[in-house]
Parts: structure tokens; sequence; C-alpha cells
């Protein structure tokens, strides 16, 4: 078992892990913060989408015990505009893929408050959907960032 | 529209703020004091009896608290979906065999303190197979002399479904062309993202069991029938669920596996198919062929069909005999036709289970006729949606269901599509490496499970004393925003505001008997319910509100909350008249309502451009234009959602997914998201959603249909036809591949 | 995952060693998007997993005139995506590393990681050897430098010895007047593994180097494509004749991804068109 200690959603958070614990893991058992989801475990859907430093990464493909030292961003510790353009706009349906959805969408928006359609798809390229068909989702995304631009 | 004061808005769904910040509850999020978790070990033949298999050392394993396998569970001959008394589904599944009929069937399961250690456990559990030969491919089936299942003398599910109408033999005589061809279709899988989780916990003798399911009160029933337990004792619990599109009404043996197991070790378990597991232990659609032929006349009425329909049901029938009825049946439909035959047959062999998913059957047959009407149409020199509205279903005629249409839905969608994309625009037959072509398909669908389960919708409306209410529904929440639908037919009804009424639902020990949320039935027949419940207190309400307004019921109207005398300025919130008095006992305005089985069909017609490289022969979808007839819009924005988001499907299953079984070995070649390929953000196109509401239902709530499984069924054929446009390739079947595209294109170059 | 012993070494030469003692039950783990996904799967063991994250000196990307592009092996593939420098000067390598993965996964999955799994379809393999990489690996012995293009020996082989890390990938400094341009097939715009990636690295008048991928058990040199063009003026014929050799040279085998057939017939595709492209770049 090894000791960590890391930044939580602006927490201070001392963990006790098994090495082979992914950092998803560790969120949802160990840290008692389900919002992430686990949709296919090997970095293919997005669902598990964290921030890490800033950086969205999956989840799932990271140990939790490299998560020490560092500031990690869940879906429990973000308060945006996307998350009510998300739900008035139906951005989300069954919810499964929306907090990765969201979180991605947060750090496309970090990096770039004023993408074109095309910049947004290319961005959640790598968060799966399968209920929305991704136009409603595009759609919440443009609307949180005009909605940031006042 | 603006009549309504409810229905018609996009209100807020109440689920949004718990999904949109993580706070919303999925089955595997649950986590109890003790929980153990289990896995499955999963057999690597195609068709074997197990000669041996002992979990000893496995159940020594230091962690490990509970391992089952056939000779720990109950022999109990179960449908693997438990529609009760329903013709829709197969009886011939064990929770645990001595045999294994596909590549991946579950031979045992363990429960360990943790996943890793039930995992290294299962490496533990030593399996003999004695294998048998093994039936890949529809024809081996046939021709065997093997039987997958002991219930039957030859390899079919069920009998084969015929239906007759007319006389076909006179009707061929009168067509002045026939068109005849075989279509065949893959094995797309709903791939819902999130994978099937359960949660058991026993105390006393009671079960609890949290599950991501779209039928609570099947699973109930059958848990309770197998394990032997009256249903007071066995309650099912799904909150919020994370997609099912159709596949997650079945069972997949792990609802028993890990009652059983939490039973055994005196613990609560949690069982968490992986996604590789969504795969080989879910459900797909029927893969199969339809033979189809149909005689038309100079003036492109259809003076006959016949078509032969035959499923590929994988190891087990599950919904074979429900998809192959209701698939085949409605071949009687949608382009009117006197004289109609019809056979549809369902087959075993040894690979993955096909089940139910979002289209039933429907997608399959559908995308046959639809592609056919387009041959015929150039053979007759007409247009293809005109052919297509010439024949198009209406009033008056008669359904697959046997009731008669309402309205004239289809031709609506079919002209509304037309002049939304100027069809038809003269083609400049493209000769560059990127072509572009357009096309249309049509569809109609049937909300609800009639006539293959004897189904009905319930509803309890309950009014509390501070003039909100309640809704009490069994019907399961996927996440389309039925619910929400659902709360705005309540509200609508009973005059209140939508925020005033919330849904209760989930609980098995709290809310009327469902039979879920699946056959688009939610809207019409549980809104159908809640609205008969919802008048029922409106009833009450107005005698109350009447003696407070010293009025009578007639000249009362409520509206967001307020009981206004007509045509005067005497009202009464809805909260003071219902609010309890000094001294005066509380009423209870209380109401439950039953809708028995009846049938309304949803129409669309899709239009679609697409561009294809002939060089590489990709096949891009450039923008569709669904435009859908659904009786009356109660949530805009879920409607909507439900279109594009059947449209993503059903683009991938047309072009790009296919769950491949290796025709060899029976062993899945991509059981997961790298190589069974969905399309993403960047692959879908824009969708211009056109919604109509010209055919409305008086069997649904304010005329309400379904709209679920529509979409997934018109976009196949219209991109297929669309392909046809834009490279003169001919496809008839489904995935349509860039191999396809560019090996037909080498062929007509020969030619 | 099943259970494993863990370390994270401070130095190469520690990690070296670690490597070295467990052998074949050791895996370096930099940035695991593809490790964890093997181990999850049971395509890969390990008892033993080797963090290399904390090691110094191995995590910097920097570009020199003279020397080129470094990329140490700590970088990831967001990072190339996103240089101006590379932009600039390695096209082809922000090309293939714009379409590895999602976001998500760049961010993390590093070029060196990319390389040292060796899969015959890895989108940085072919850009990085039709520019000429060089890359270097510490061991036992201290360091060498193998060319890329030298480096693999078949699907998922590498020279690699027990012990050994590779440290940094080294890409020379474009000429003046070069065309740099990969292509990845696949049926998807993201998320795809490569069914064919063709890299083509085009000096005007002068070098050309074409690089094919997932279509060997390696990423291969089309050289008898290369040496019509080599030195001659280009012209559509020319290519047309240039990407047939392309085809000839390639052996790709079927599976549920392509057949072997198509993907003959996209390398001529896709040879075509990436030395055209190359060549408008250019001009």
């Amino acid at each position: 078992m090894k000791k960590i200690s890391f930044t939580l959603n602006g927490e201070e958070r001392h963990l006790e892990l098994e090495p082979w614990r992914s950092l998803l893991d560790a969120l949802r058992n160990e840290a008692g913060l389900t919002g992430t989801k686990k949709g296919c475990d090997v970095g293919d859907c997005g669902a598990c989408t964290v921030l890490v430093d800033g950086k969205p990464l999956n989840s799932c493909l990271m140990l939790g015990v490299e998560a020490d030292g560092r500031e990690v961003v869940t879906i429990e510790g973000i308060e945006h505009p996307l998350q009510e353009k998300f739900a008035q706009l139906g951005g989300a349906q069954c919810g499964f893929c929306t907090p990765g959805m969201i979180v991605m969408a947060k750090a496309l928006l970090d990096e770039n408050p004023n993408p074109t359609e095309d910049e947004i798809r290319f961005g959640i390229a790598g968060n799966i959907c399968r209920c929305t068909g991704y136009t409603r989702i595009v759609e919440a995304i443009e609307a949180a960032a005009k909605e940031m631009k006042k | 529209m603006s009549d309504f004061s409810v229905i018609g808005e996009s209100q807020l769904r109440p689920d949004m703020p718990g999904k949109v910040s993580g706070r919303a509850q999925y089955a595997g999020d649950l986590s109890l004091p003790g929980m153990l978790h289990a896995k499955t070990k999963r057999s690597n033949v195609a068709h074997a009896r197990i000669k041996r298999i002992d979990a000893t050392r496995a159940l020594a394993y230091e962690g490990v608290k509970a391992v089952l396998t056939h000779h720990d569970v109950p022999r109990v001959l179960h449908y693997g979906s438990p529609h009760p008394r329903s013709a829709s589904v197969t009886k011939d599944q064990y929770i645990l065999d001595s045999k294994v009929r596909y590549w991946g069937e579950s031979v045992a399961v363990v429960a360990a303190v943790s996943e890793e250690i039930a995992e290294e456990a299962l490496d533990l559990i030593e399996v003999e197979y004695e294998t048998l030969p093994a039936l890949l491919t529809v024809d081996e089936a046939f021709s065997s002399s093997v039987r997958i299942h002991e219930l039957r003398n030859d390899n079919l599910v069920v009998d084969p479904v015929t239906v007759r109408r007319g006389d076909v033999e006179k009707g061929f005589k009168e067509a002045d062309l026939i068109v005849e061809g075989t279509y065949a279709m893959g094995r797309p899988t709903p791939a819902y993202m999130e994978p099937n989780v359960c949660v058991s916990q026993w105390s006393e003798d009671r079960l609890t069991m949290w599950i991501s399911t779209q039928t609570p009160f099947m699973v109930r029933g059958i848990l309770a029938e197998v394990l032997g337990l009256p249903l007071t004792k066995v309650r099912v619990l799904v909150d919020h669920m994370g997609g099912g599109f159709g596949a997650k009404q079945d069972l997949f043996q792990t609802e028993f596996l890990c009652a059983l197991l939490a039973k055994k070790a005196g613990r609560p378990v949690r069982m968490e198919f992986t996604r590789k597991e969504t795969f080989l232990g879910g459900r797909s659609r029927h893969p199969g062929t339809v033979w189809l032929k149909q005689g038309f006349r100079k003036d492109g009425t259809i003076s006959a069909r016949q078509a032969r329909v035959t499923f590929n049901s994988g190891a087990y029938g599950s919904h074979a005999p429900g998809v192959t009825a209701v698939g085949t049946t409605a071949l009687t439909s949608l382009y009117r036709c006197d004289n109609v035959l019809l056979e549809g047959r369902a087959v075993y062999t040894n690979t993955p289970i096909a089940g139910a998913y979002r289209g039933y059957g429907v997608v399959q047959t559908y995308y046959a006729l639809d592609i056919q009407m387009d041959e015929a149409a150039e053979k007759l020199g007409m247009d293809p949606a005109a052919l297509k509205l010439k024949n198009a279903v209406r009033e008056g005629d008669l359904s697959p269901s046997g009731h008669p249409i309402v309205g004239h839905g289809l031709e609506d969608c079919i002209k509304r599509g037309m002049e939304e994309t100027s069809w038809p625009v003269t083609r400049k037959s493209g000769h560059g490496v990127v072509r572009r072509g357009r096309g249309m398909g049509c569809e109609m669908h049937g909300s609800s499970a009639y006539p293959g389960i004897k189904e009905q919708g319930n509803a309890t409306v309950r009014m509390n004393d501070d003039g909100t209410a309640q809704l009490f529904t069994g019907t399961t929440g996927l996440g389309t925003g039925a619910h929400t639908a659902l709360a705005q037919v309540v509200a609508e009804e009973l005059g209140l505001r939508f925020e005033d009424v919330s849904v209760v639902h989930g609980d098995t020990d709290v809310v009327p008997w469902d039979i879920g949320a699946f056959a688009s039935h939610t809207t019409y027949m549980g809104g159908r319910a809640a609205q008969m419940a919802a008048a029922e207190v409106k009833k009450q309400l107005l005698s109350i509100a009447a003696e407070a307004l010293e009025a009578s019921h007639q000249d009362l109207e409520i509206r967001q909350g307020v009981v206004r005398v007509k045509g005067s300025d005497r009202q009464i919130s809805v909260r003071d008249a219902v609010s309890p008095k000094l001294g005066l006992p509380t009423p209870q305005l209380i109401a439950s309502a039953t809708y028995k089985p009846t049938k309304s069909y949803s129409f669309a017609a899709h239009f679609v451009e697409v561009q294809v490289d002939t060089e590489t022969g990709q096949i891009d979808v450039l923008q569709v234009v669904p435009v859908h007839e659904v009786g009356r819009v109660i949530h805009p924005v879920a409607a909507a959602g439900q279109i594009e988001g059947g449209i993503q499907q059903g683009i991938g299953h047309t072009l790009t997914e296919d769950y491949v079984i290796d025709p060899q070995t029976g062993r899945s070649l991509n059981a997961g998201f790298v190589d069974y390929k969905m399309p993403l953000s960047l692959d879908m196109p824009p969708i211009r959603t056109i919604l109509l509401e010209t055919a409305p239902d008086p069997g649904g709530p304010f005329g309400a249909k379904g709209v679920g499984e529509d979409p997934i069924i018109a976009i196949g054929p219209a991109i297929a036809n669309a392909v046809y446009d834009a490279i003169g390739l001919r496809f008839r079947h489904y995935p349509i591949t860039p191999e396809d595209v560019v090996s037909g294109l080498r062929q007509k170059r020969k030619v | 995952m099943r259970r494993f012993e863990y370390f994270e070494p401070a130095t190469l030469a520690e990690a070296s060693a670690l490597l070295a003692r467990y052998g074949a039950r050791a895996q370096p783990l930099a940035g695991g998007t593809d490790l964890l996904v093997e181990l999850k799967e049971q395509l890969r063991r390990a008892d033993c997993v080797v963090n290399i994250k904390k090691i110094p000196g191995i995590a910097a990307m920097s570009f020199d005139p003279r020397a080129g592009l470094r990329i140490g092996a700590l970088v990831t593939a967001r990072e190339i995506e996103i240089s101006p420098v590379t932009a600039k000067y390695y096209p082809s390598l922000v090309q293939a590393a714009r379409e590895l993965g999602s976001i998500q996964v760049r961010n993390r999955a590093t070029i060196v990681g990319n390389v040292c799994r060796a899969s015959p379809s890895a989108d940085t393999l072919p850009p990085l050897i039709a520019d000429g990489a060089v890359v270097s690996i510490h061991g036992g012995q201290g360091t060498r430098r193998v060319p890329l293009e030298d480096f693999f020996t078949g699907p998922g082989k590498t020279v690699l010895k027990s012990g050994e890390l590779m440290t940094e990938i080294v890409v020379p400094p474009p000429a003046p007047r070069t065309g740099k341009v990969y292509i990845k097939h696949g049926r998807r715009k993201a998320m795809e593994l490569a069914t064919v990636g063709v890299a083509v690295t085009l000096e005007l008048e002068d070098e050309v180097r074409i690089v094919l991928g997932a279509v060997a058990p390696t990423p291969i040199r089309a050289k008898a494509a290369e040496a019509l063009l080599r030195g001659r003026e280009i012209d559509p014929a020319l290519i047309e004749r240039a990407a047939r050799a392309a085809v000839e040279e390639s052996r790709p085998i079927s599976n549920v991804r392509a057949s072997a057939e198509y993907r003959r017939e996209m390398v001529g595709v896709l040879t075509r068109r990436a030395l055209q492209r190359a060549l408008d770049a250019v001009r």
C-alpha cells in the first residue's frame, strides 16, 4: 500500500492505495466520488475524464498513486455554465457520459474560449455518447462559450 | 401547441441537475458495507458439454467468499426476458448449464473482497470441455443434424410465423413489374455507455436488488419465481440508468448469480460487466436476411408482396419470437399492398445472443422494403419519394397490429421532407473522386408492446396537502426524459405548474406494476394512464374547489395551479383549496388508472445527403433532415434528442458497426470500442429535426405517440439510397463498408 | 488489473537495474495508455511495473536549427501536437500526433512510448522514420544510438535488450524546401488504429522517403517507390508509378479491421495523395 497526498477538487486528501488501483477506481472507491464513470476502463470512451493539473485525461489509464502531489478535478469540483446549458438544451439524456463530457468541454473552453463547431467536435472526439447524436452537446458547449463572453 | 400551459415546452428535466453535477446515482455507484465484488468465468469454446468443473481452489483463495458453478444453482428453465405469459420470448435458459452454447457464455462466478482477487480466482476454476460441433452460421444451423437446444426437433427458436392478406399469386399476375432481392443484415449492438450492473443484498429472507434494468417488475417476478420467494420478499430498485436501448429488458444470468452469491456469502454483492462482457454477455440486434419480392402496377401501386425473413438468434432465443413476429408483420404495412404473404423464422446458432434492441426486427425488414421501393422507382421511371408518397399507408388502412391507422402521418412526413430539402434536385452526376448523393427512407413504428405482450399502462396520482402532486409510475427511466414527459402530462391534466409535479419511480415496493420501458411504451401507455389518473384526481379537486368558490364543476378551470371561475375573477389556488383546515380532516386526493392494450403508430421520413470517396470507399453522411410525426410533442428537446440519438445508432449500423464473430471458431473478434466502431463527434452530421403533430392518436395522452424507435429505422435505407444516388451502386446489406464500395466500383468499371 | 510490484526509480541507472533484474516480468510505465490497457485485457503480464516519470532529464522537448528536434522519453503526443515548433518544421509528425487516440489519451501517451510499443500501425512511426529519426537507448553499457528505421524487428518487437530504456528521439532538422505529409487511413475520424498509414518526406528534386505503416510486421520504407522518384522531376504519371511500386512492397494481413487486398489498394491511393500533397506543400 502506498500513501499519497493530493488536492482533490480544491481539498487536500490523503489516501492509501494499492499501486494497481487506477485513479478512476481510487476516485470512485477510496475517495468516495462516484460522479466519474467507468464506461470501458481502457481509455476508449472518455466517460472517466478528469483534470490532472488542468489537463483532461482518462483516469482509467492512470494509476491512483500517480496522483501524488497533483491537482485533480472531477465533475464534483466543477461549477460552470456548461452544466446549465447541458441541462437545458438536451446535452444530456441518460447522463452516463455527461461527467466526462463536461470535464472535457471545460478543458476545451479553458484553452480555447471561442471554439468553432469543428474545434468543439475535435475536442470531444474522445468522448462517446450513445444517446444524443452529439448535436445538442455541441449546441450546449457553444451556448456556454457564448455565455462566458458576456 | 399554445393551448397548453405545460406540455409542448422543454421543461427542465428534474434528473438533469444530478446528471450534470455527478450527483446522480447509478446502480454501480452504490456502495454497501461489506460489499463483495463478483466476476464471471466465461467459456472459450462455442459449443461444448462441461465434463468437469471444479471451483475448489478458487473457493480456497484468500479473499474469496463464494463461488457458484452449475452444480450450485437451481436448475430451472427460464425466459431470458421474463415478460409474463408473453409470446415474444423463449424459455430456454438456465442460470448456469452443464453445456455452453456460445463462446463467452458464463460457466462460473466468484464473489471476493476485491475485483482483483475475484479475477485472479477465476483462473483457479478448472473446466474440462467436451467440444461439440459448433453451428456458427444460419446455413449450418439449418443443414446440420446437431441440436443446439434439446427442446425442439430442429434449430428453430419457435415455429415460423406466417402472415397472409389477400392473394399474392393473383397480385403478382396483375403486376407490370416484378422486383426481387435478398437483403442481408449484420450485427450491431446497443453499446449503452453504462455496462450492466446489479447489487444484491439479503436481509433475513428478503432480497433487495439495485440494478440497471428497463424491466424491474420482470426482474422481480423472475427472481421470485426461480428463487421460490413470494413477491413481497423481493424488492427491485432502479434509479438512474446509463442507457438500455431495449437490450436491458433481458436477464443476463447476472441477476440470479448476484443474488445467489449474496445469499451464499451472507454479504451484499455487486456484479458489473466489463465493457467486453457487454458484448459477450449482452444482446445484439438479430443478424439475418430478408428475401423480398414485390409486384408493381404501371402506375406505381403495389399489387403483391412476398417475403421470407430469417433471423439469427444466437445461442438462446431471448426475443427472437417477438422480433421475428414484429419484423415480419411490419411488412404488411408502410407501403400499401392488399396481397401479402410473409414468412418469418429465427434460428439458433452457437454465437452471442441476439435480443431486443431499438427497432425490434423492423430495422431489418424496412431496410429491405424501403431500398426495394427505390429500386422499383428507378425501373418505373418515377421519383422514389413520389413512389413512396403514393403508396404510403394512411387513415383507415390496417396497421401491422390490426388496428386502423389514424391520420396521414406518413404522407405528411414525406411531403414536408421534400419541401425542406427541395426534393427532387437535378443531380449532376459527379465524375470527381468525391461524389455526393441524396436519398430518403421511411418508416412507421408502434407504441406499446401489444400484441406480443399483454401489457398495460398503470399510474397512480396523489395530491399532497400543499397542492403539489406525485405520479407513481412503474415505467423505468432509461434516460430518455420520458418521466419528465409524464410529469408534464399530469401537470397539464391537473392544471398545475410543472414544478408542482414529481414522479416516483423505480421501487417495485411502491409503484404500480409496469412491463417496463420499451416498445416506445412509456409516453403512450404510461402517459395515458397518468393522464387518466390525473383526470380522476382533478374531479376530486374540482369538487373541493367548487364548494369553496360556490360554483359548479363545469364553470371551473385550472391552470398553472390556480382554479378560476370562468368569466369571473373568483379564484382559489390549488394549494389553498386542498390545504388542511382547522378541525377538518384533509381530503385524500388519490386515483389510479389502468390503460388496456392498444396500439398507435408514429411515422418518419429521413432525408439524407452523403458523400462517397470513390478511391477509399469512405462514406460520410453530410446532413440529415429527419421528419417525424408523433401526434403531440410533449417535450420538444427530449423528442428531438431521441431522434438524433437514434440516427447516431442508425448511421453506425448502416456504415461502421458490426459485432464480428469468427466464422471458424465462434470467437468474438471485436468485443470492445476500439474495433466496434460507433460514430463519434467528428463522424456525426448536422441534424435538422422536424417534428409534426398532424396525426394525434386519441389513445395517447393529449394525442401523443412514441418516438424512441422510429429514427433508427428510417435512417438506414435513406443512407443506402443516397449512396446509390452518389455512385450508382445498389447495396442491399448493412454495414456498407469502404471495401464494399471499392470492390463494387471496381466491378462496375469492368462491366 | 492483476496485482504487481511497483517502483518509482529516481535515476536512469536505477530504472535499468530494475528492468534488467526482472527481465520480461517487468514493464516500464510512462504514459500508460498502452501498458494499462494491455494489463487490463491480459494481453501482457507484469509482475513489476517501473514508473519512469520521476527520472530527471528525459521530459524535455527542444529544437535547434542545427541539431534538430529532441524528444525526451516523457514528452507527450499532445505536446508535439500543439507546439509551434513542430507545426513549422515537422508537420507530418504533428498530423500523426493529432490523430493518435483522443486529447485525453494524448495528454498521457508519450512519443517514445508509441515507438517502443512498436505496433506496426502506430501513427508516429512512419513520419519519424521518414524524417530520419535516431533514438538514444540507455542500458547497462551506457548509451547507444540506433536509427529508428532499424529499431523494429517485428510486430511489438524491437532491438531493446533487457534493462534498456529509450531516453530520447532526435529528429534531424528539415532541409529547406521540404514537404512532409502523413495520411492515416481509418473508418472513423478519431479514436482509430490505422489500417494503413503513409508518411512522405520530400525534399524537392532531391531526397524522398516514403514510409508505410500497418502493412507489414514493422513500418517499412517503400524503397522501390522512392528510387523511382529520387532526384527526378515529379509529375502525376511518376507519382502513379511510385504509388504502384509502394503497393507491391507492402505485405499487409487481413483482420477484423480490413482485408489485405483493401489495404494494398489503399497503399496506392494514400501514397499517391501523400506525394501530391507533399509536392504541393513544397511548391
